[in-house]
């Protein structure tokens, strides 16, 4: 870690307060609890528990959990269905990534390091999250070929579509986006196709 | 369920190493015919009630699969390359539970072709490959097929192909319903002047042999089957081997080294328990059936003064002319809903480019199918070839996911002493035995058969009316389930590992039988091959007990 990088470094503070920035990482560090909160209610509104209900983070800081709900929600973005935010990817990760997927932490910890430090190289905004979704686009596009960037695809897409009891999918959210059913059983018709199929005609002869 | 049971240092008439595809067939042959029989199997026994619709853990955790954690591999394109281990996954996967792959393969059960046996007569050498007959014909195997579909349990529609190899009998049930893929693929392939026909499955259409028919959960590539309908000898030949009385299947039991007497017979298997401890099983022989991967391993690492290279393998072939089947795949989205995850995988093939044609140019043929491809997780991972895989785009293609399906291009490839299983000098397993290493590199000619039927497979998606349609990316081989060739049969000992009977032409009492005695690959559907080879393996090696041949 750059010295620079260091909480409560004078440079570092100056460029935050210079900047104008007021969606620092260590604003949204310190709001975090609220804004998890926030989000969860809001995806929830028939569900009575509320605000308390928002899972505790174990493997990200509070500023980390935006930036990297910030590059889910870029690759599944929501819409008239769900995305990584209404499907709570970022909590699937935060979870995989501290229990079963420990083994990638490590690397999974640097990329991201790496990533915010080449952000922030680049631009006024100071975090990746608090950045506009086209300036978050236009970054992307310059990383999306590198391990992070892969991992954080594949955890996205795994946070949207596993099963809703590893934390993400939340109430099904990325299979009803997708149109997907999780049932035991179904029976044909499956389909338009096979529907209107009409039999199997045995062919003439050898060719 | 269990059956009878054996102290290790009692002498059964077999042990058998693996309870898959050939394991299983081959314990309910030789327990019915009369024979003691032990087989050990390296992980544990499940029912249909332990398996889950969990795609994160069985796709992603090696929920049934060997833990690459515990049993580690390396794996390098070639021999200038130093080995690594992925770092997600093994290269080599398997199902490490009673049933073995059989209770997590995806069902396709295709007879190989006549020409499949005798194609280096037919097409002549091809320079840098191990390209070459196997010692049987179809001719030979052929009942040993029917006993594989009337034993073990395979839906399909005989003769509904025309080409089909000939056969003596039909099949035992009628094919599984047609979905939305199998009725277009059928649809686009007919228009083309192509043969589309039902796909003969390993999973019961209705009522069969005790077990119920196809719920159509859709968790059939990869699971375990939550209803029994699978045709796995978890399901199948297992409990009628069992039910003999003269056969036990000892799940979490891991064999590590074959032993050998001063007169070169195998006496019996070291194996590790389900506590670490080191055991030893009596046998008058020996059976390995534990896949192309872990037989050679086992083997290469049964070294002793008289098999310095490793156990059998004085001709040096033991592990080598490793194949994996490529294939190729077409994405293509419709009009309407197929929901594709619901059911069985494959509904529809077509065999019109099997046979290789020199005027293509290259060596190689295959088949085209009809599938749903993998669950969400790895439909949305893998299935966008070079279309964007993330933003807006991406996801309305995900959103398209009920309206997608994909033809796959199951192909032939090269055996080729370059692709192998070895030892690996430094990485041991969980249990301190040295771990298994991987070397691979698709010939030229498995890529240009990949892309050939990838084009066919456009052009029937097109002519079915497909909106829109995408090529998946090129499919540079970093591991299979396929695990074919690495101790082929032949009859030359100085070229190959076992005769035509599975007998070690190093070890009277050795037999082996499974992927691994595989002389070419095949078109993509090497299961059914397995176990007929298995039926007839264990036809012949209950013969030479009885008169005493072993």
């Amino acid at each position: 870690m750059n010295s620079s990088d260091q909480p409560g470094d004078i440079s570092r503070r100056s460029f935050l307060l210079t900047s104008g920035e007021l969606l620092s990482a260590a604003w949204v560090a310190a709001q975090w609890p609220s804004i998890a909160a926030a989000a969860h209610h809001a995806e929830q509104a028939d569900v009575a528990a509320g605000a308390e209900a928002a899972p505790r983070l174990q493997f990200f800081s509070a500023a980390d959990a935006v930036d990297v709900a910030a590059v889910c929600q870029q690759i599944v973005p929501s819409g008239a269905t769900a995305g990584a935010r209404e499907a709570h990817a970022i909590y699937f990760i935060d979870r995989s990534l501290s229990s079963y997927f420990s083994a990638l932490a490590p690397d999974y910890r640097a990329g991201l390091e790496e990533f915010q430090g080449r952000f922030r190289s680049g631009s006024k905004i100071a975090s990746f999250g608090a950045a506009s979704s086209e300036e978050q686009i236009a970054f992307l596009s310059t990383v999306d070929q590198t391990p992070f960037f892969e991992s954080t695809r594949m955890l996205t897409v795994l946070g949207m579509l596993a099963s809703p009891k590893y934390g993400g999918n939340y109430l099904g959210a990325g299979w009803k986006m997708l149109g997907f059913a999780d049932q035991h059983a179904f029976a044909p018709p499956f389909g338009y196709y096979d529907r209107e199929y009409t039999g199997f005609v045995p062919y003439p002869a050898k060719p | 369920m269990a059956g009878r049971t054996f102290k290790p240092s009692e002498t059964v008439d077999f042990v058998v190493v693996g309870s898959g595809a050939a394991g299983g067939v081959i314990a309910r042959e030789l327990s019915q015919a009369g024979f003691s029989v032990v087989v050990l199997e390296q992980g544990p026994r499940l029912g249909p009630g332990d398996f889950e619709h969990d795609e994160l853990k069985y796709s992603y955790l090696s929920g049934i699969t060997c833990d690459p954690k515990l049993s580690p591999q390396t794996f390098r394109e070639d021999a200038s390359q130093v080995a690594r281990r992925p770092a997600l996954g093994n290269s080599l996967v398997y199902a490490r539970i009673v049933g073995g792959s059989s209770a997590h393969f995806t069902g396709n059960f295709w007879r190989f072709h006549e020409n499949d046996f005798n194609e280096r007569s037919l097409l002549g050498p091809i320079a840098g490959t191990g390209f070459a007959d196997w010692p049987i014909s179809y001719q030979e195997l052929e009942p040993y097929y029917t006993k594989v579909e009337w034993d073990v349990g395979v839906s399909g529609l005989a003769d509904a192909s025309p080409f089909d190899p000939p056969r003596t009998k039909g099949y035992p049930m009628p094919p599984l319903p047609v979905k939305s893929s199998g009725a277009l693929l059928e649809k686009g392939a007919r228009k083309l002047g192509l043969h589309a026909f039902p796909a003969p499955m390993a999973i019961a259409s209705q009522f069969y042999r005790g077990r119920p028919g196809c719920a159509h959960c859709g968790f059939c590539i990869g699971f375990g089957c939550e209803v029994m309908a699978k045709s796995t000898t978890l399901y199948t030949m297992i409990p009628e081997a069992e039910a003999t009385g003269r056969c036990e299947i000892r799940s979490h039991s891991y064999v590590h080294q074959v032993a050998l007497d001063k007169q070169g017979r195998a006496t019996g298997v070291h194996y590790f328990d389900q506590h670490a401890r080191d055991q030893f099983q009596k046998a008058k022989a020996v059976v390995l059936a534990a896949n192309g991967a872990e037989t050679p391993r086992l083997l290469l690492n049964s070294t002793s003064a008289r098999f310095p290279q490793g156990l059998g393998n004085s001709s040096g072939a033991v592990g080598k002319y490793l194949m994996f089947n490529q294939s190729s795949q077409v994405h293509a989205q419709f009009e309407h809903e197929l929901n594709e995850y619901k059911s069985v995988q494959v509904t529809r093939i077509l065999h019109d480019f099997y046979d290789a044609d020199p005027k293509r140019g290259f060596y190689g043929g295959g088949g085209i199918d009809a599938r749903m491809g993998p669950q969400p997780v790895g439909w949305a991972l893998t299935s966008g070839g070079e279309l964007p895989r993330w933003g807006a785009e991406y996801k309305q293609r995900l959103e398209g996911f009920a309206r997608s399906m994909v033809a796959t291009g199951h192909c032939t490839s090269l055996a080729m002493e370059t692709n192998n299983v070895t030892i690996d000098p430094d990485l041991k397993d969980a249990w301190g035995i040295p771990a298994l290493r991987v070397t691979y590199k698709d010939h030229p000619d498995d890529f240009a058969t990949a892309k050939f039927l990838q084009d066919r497979a456009l052009e029937i998606m097109q002519a079915a009316g497909a909106q829109k349609t995408w090529r998946g990316g090129r499919r540079v081989s970093r591991g299979s389930v396929h695990l074919l060739g690495t101790c082929r049969m032949g009859n030359d000992p100085k070229s190959s590992v076992v005769d035509k009977y599975h007998r070690a032409h190093d070890v009277r009492n050795l037999f082996i039988c499974d992927g691994s005695s595989f002389v070419t690959s095949g078109r993509g559907q090497p299961t059914e091959t397995i176990q007929a080879l298995a039926f007839r393996a264990a036809d012949h090696i209950g013969q030479f007990a009885k008169r005493n041949e072993i």
